[in-house]
């Protein structure tokens, strides 16, 4: 974070002038020698007990379950996955504090410029192959219906071996033993 | 089954027999696995192949049933009065959820075909899957564009606003029939939203809720793209099979707002969309194939009140609801409803309280069972999808097929009722058949018989001839034609009955050249003979003879008789048969006239006796 600050100010002043640079040389070993952030501040310290509400023994079965995950063997692995569940929950809240009024969540990296969306929209031209495959049926009752059939060929999507690693099977089909 | 006989096969079981059975499905068993597996998911292994009942053939049901409990009990109000104090005191309210498959050549996120393809070995399990689809390890979804084709006209039919930029979210649950863990679906921001469906009383709406109206709206609140679910089949006691050739196909979700306050009208509702879907090619296979799943959500509140206060996207002062899953056929729907209103009304009637939980439904069962209570409710945490970029659609895309979109089912059907003179319900029959090929092969009929019999004398003569002319093309199009289908148990790919053929048989009818009865055995011979080869090449054999070569052969001419030899005729008859004269004459029974008139044209030359002429000479005679 320290280090977005630093490039944000260079940027900015070395539009205007190089005056900033010819005053004095950055240290850079001195700067960053100093600690001034650990992420060890956003977890819970070892020593106080936590006052937040506790994560019961149900939650985290509940939680499990939800996650396909194996419940814990014993009650002292129980206990460590509370612990463990609760530093983490710590972490999460310290997270949430953060004020984000205004700011939409981020879903994934990408172009988010309005060119970007431009190239990602779908329009006629995009759609024209699709429109092409279509025929218009009838002559007083007009329709449209998809035409059929039209690409022998296998694409890729068909050439692989579906059922190659499969552990079972019967027939064509995958197997599964659901009894409970 | 199959009738070698002419005698006409009855309707709704050769209607059944002409739909392909589709793949076999294995009926799950009613065990707690099973029970387990239905409240997972929508529907996992395919529906047993079900009669298909018509929508002309279910009103016809519907009254003879109302006729015939009349009859039984009797005084009408004593069964009556068993359901309407309660429904005095309790209103329904239903909201619909509808899952259809489009009409695409690929999956949704993966470039696997969508269907089977001709002489290829897609037909056989796990044979159209894409890595993707099986959910390998680092593939990653690639929105397939075609699909929105289907996708954006469903929702302009259903008057839906489309929005520019919806997402991508995840649904995560665990299941063997969900390969990679989570579905894709629109949960945050669905691309269509805010729609509308009218239907009327011809749609099966009871008359209580059209409250004097001519039409009622039901509002839907959204419709979303997501993937459809693998194939799981139950063989043995706890093992199942499992298909991915399904895995990822696309779906549309129709959402309706609570508007429906009587099982008829969701009944109705399910039918109208299916209809509707299908007239816009955006979704071609129907409940019966299993194309087209329904849940409902069910209410009751007394009237006046506001229920437990609960709202559903602005609709609100509503009872506590439950969800029926897996309904997938229209008569399961309203029976469901029913089966969960009354258990609703019993329960809170005896003081007890609804829970918000999920039901089944099985075919001939009496009430709904349970299948998921609030304890069990699933958490999916949903999340959007990250692998996806959101989807933008262009506005140019939208215009375009707003303007080309093809007549949706209930113009199609004013059309023929306003234009052509078809009653309300012909129209609505008629619109069923074929795809829309048979109202092709009607209007075409209609416009070729009335270029050729029409005097076209003034703009009001000229839609009165249309409309007569409408109506009697309608009935031979729909009823003759129709019965021979249903007769030879072909398909309407081999009418072989061509529309210029039957514009030949209906102007000599027109004309009075020939009887309705002389006109009947011509089309059955058209409709019997092979259709002429195309192109010249072949010598033709055994030429498809015109329709006046046929009169001409069969000597079916009409040679009207002169008043003395029907006279003739029917004192023949009438001195055969005295019991039937007494029963006339006596006892006035009016109806057995037209035994007479049916004797006369039966023991008649071919082609001399018309029924008209013949019923006035017999009721001359009867009265004396």
């Amino acid at each position: 974070m320290f280090r977005m600050q630093c490039f944000h100010v260079l940027a900015r002043s070395s539009t205007k002038s190089h005056r900033w640079f010819s005053s004095r040389p950055i240290d850079a070993e001195a700067l960053l020698s100093k600690r001034t952030w650990s992420v060890r501040s956003l977890l819970p310290s070892t020593d106080t007990t936590p006052d937040s509400p506790q994560v019961s023994s149900e939650q985290l079965h509940h939680l499990l379950r939800l996650s396909a995950l194996p419940p814990p063997k014993d009650p002292s692995e129980e206990a460590r996955m509370l612990r463990t569940l609760s530093s983490q929950l710590h972490f999460v809240r310290e997270i949430q504090a953060v004020d984000t009024t205004g700011v939409s969540p981020l879903r994934t990296l990408r172009d988010e410029t309005t060119e970007g969306e431009q190239r990602n929209e779908i329009g006629l031209a995009e759609l024209k192959d699709a429109l092409c495959g279509e025929d218009a049926v009838g002559k007083h009752h007009k329709r449209v219906r998809r035409r059929r059939d039209q690409d022998g060929q296998k694409t890729a999507a068909e050439t692989w071996h579906v059922l190659g690693s499969a552990e079972k099977l019967i027939g064509k089909y995958f197997v599964v033993e659901g009894g409970k | 089954m199959h009738s070698s006989t002419l005698r006409t096969a009855p309707v709704h079981l050769t209607r059944a027999l002409q739909h392909p059975s589709f793949t076999t499905a294995h009926s799950l068993r009613p065990c707690v696995v099973a029970k387990w597996l239905q409240s997972r998911r929508l529907t996992t292994a395919s529906p047993r192949t079900q009669e298909v009942i018509p929508l002309r053939k279910h009103l016809k049901d519907e009254a003879k049933r109302k006729k015939a409990e009349v009859k039984r009990d009797g005084d009408v109000t004593s069964k009556k009065q068993t359901l309407d104090p309660r429904l005095d005191k309790w209103e329904l309210t239903v909201g619909i959820e509808i899952h259809a498959e489009l009409n695409t050549a690929c999956k949704l996120f993966s470039s696997a075909p969508a269907e089977v393809s001709v002489g290829d070995d897609g037909g056989s399990a796990n044979s159209r899957v894409a890595d993707f689809d099986a959910a390998l390890p680092g593939t990653q979804p690639q929105f397939q564009i075609a699909t929105l084709l289907p996708a954006l006209r469903a929702a302009i039919a259903l008057e839906c606003e489309v929005q520019r930029k919806s997402g991508w979210d995840r649904k995560h649950y665990f299941h063997w029939d969900q390969p990679n863990g989570y579905q894709i679906t629109q949960y945050y921001q669905p691309f269509a939203k805010d729609g509308s469906l009218t239907l009327g009383a011809f749609d099966g709406v009871p008359a209580e809720d059209l409250n004097g109206a001519e039409s009622i709206t039901i509002g839907i609140k959204q419709i979303q793209m997501e993937q459809d679910t693998a194939k799981t089949m139950n063989v043995g006691s706890s093992t199942y099979h499992v298909d991915l050739n399904r895995a990822g196909m696309p779906l549309i979700e129709v959402i309706t707002l609570p508007h429906i306050h009587s099982p008829q009208t969701a009944a109705a509702v399910v039918r109208k969309i299916q209809a509707v879907l299908k007239g816009v090619d955006a979704c071609v296979t129907g409940m019966e194939l299993g194309g087209l799943r329904a849940d409902v959500n069910v209410s009751v509140r007394q009237r006046g009140t506001s229920g437990i206060g609960s709202s559903y996207s602005g609709v609100g002062g509503l009872g506590q609801r439950t969800e029926i899953k897996n309904l997938s056929s229209f008569k399961a729907v309203e029976d469901a409803i029913v089966a969960e209103r009354d258990r609703q009304i019993t329960v809170l009637e005896a003081g007890g309280v609804i829970e918000g939980e999920t039901r089944g439904w099985t075919l001939g069962a009496t009430e709904t069972t349970r299948l998921r209570g609030k304890e069990g409710e699933v958490d999916y945490r949903y999340m959007p999808d990250a692998d996806l970029p959101p989807l933008v659609i262009g506005s140019d895309l939208v215009q375009h097929l707003k303007t080309t979109m093809p007549m949706l089912p209930d113009a199609v059907e004013r059309d023929l009722e306003e234009w052509h003179g078809l009653s309300r319900k012909d129209a609505k029959t008629l619109n069923e058949q074929d795809n829309g090929d048979r109202v092709e092969f009607f209007e075409r009929t209609a416009s070729f018989l009335l270029a050729e019999v029409g005097t076209f004398k003034s703009e009001v003569a000229t839609t009165k001839e249309r409309r007569k002319t409408g109506k009697l093309v309608g009935n031979w199009v729909l009823h003759e034609l129709g019965g021979l289908l249903a007769t030879h148990q072909r398909s309407w790919d081999d009418v072989r009955v061509t529309a210029d053929e039957l514009k030949d048989v209906l102007v000599c009818l027109h004309k009075n050249e020939i009887t309705a009865r002389a006109a009947k055995q011509i089309l059955a011979e058209l409709f019997q003979r092979q259709p002429a080869p195309d192109g010249p090449y072949w010598p033709s054999m055994d030429t498809r003879p015109s329709v006046e070569q046929l009169v001409d052969a069969g000597n079916l001419r009409l040679r009207p008789l002169s008043e003395d030899e029907y006279e003739k005729l029917a004192m023949q008859i009438m001195d055969a048969n005295p019991d039937m004269v007494k029963a006339v004459r006596e006892k006035g029974q009016k109806g057995k006239v037209m035994w007479f008139v049916g004797q006369m044209v039966r023991q008649g030359e071919e082609g001399t006796v018309e029924p008209e002429k013949a019923k006035v000479v017999i009721e001359r005679l009867m009265g004396g």
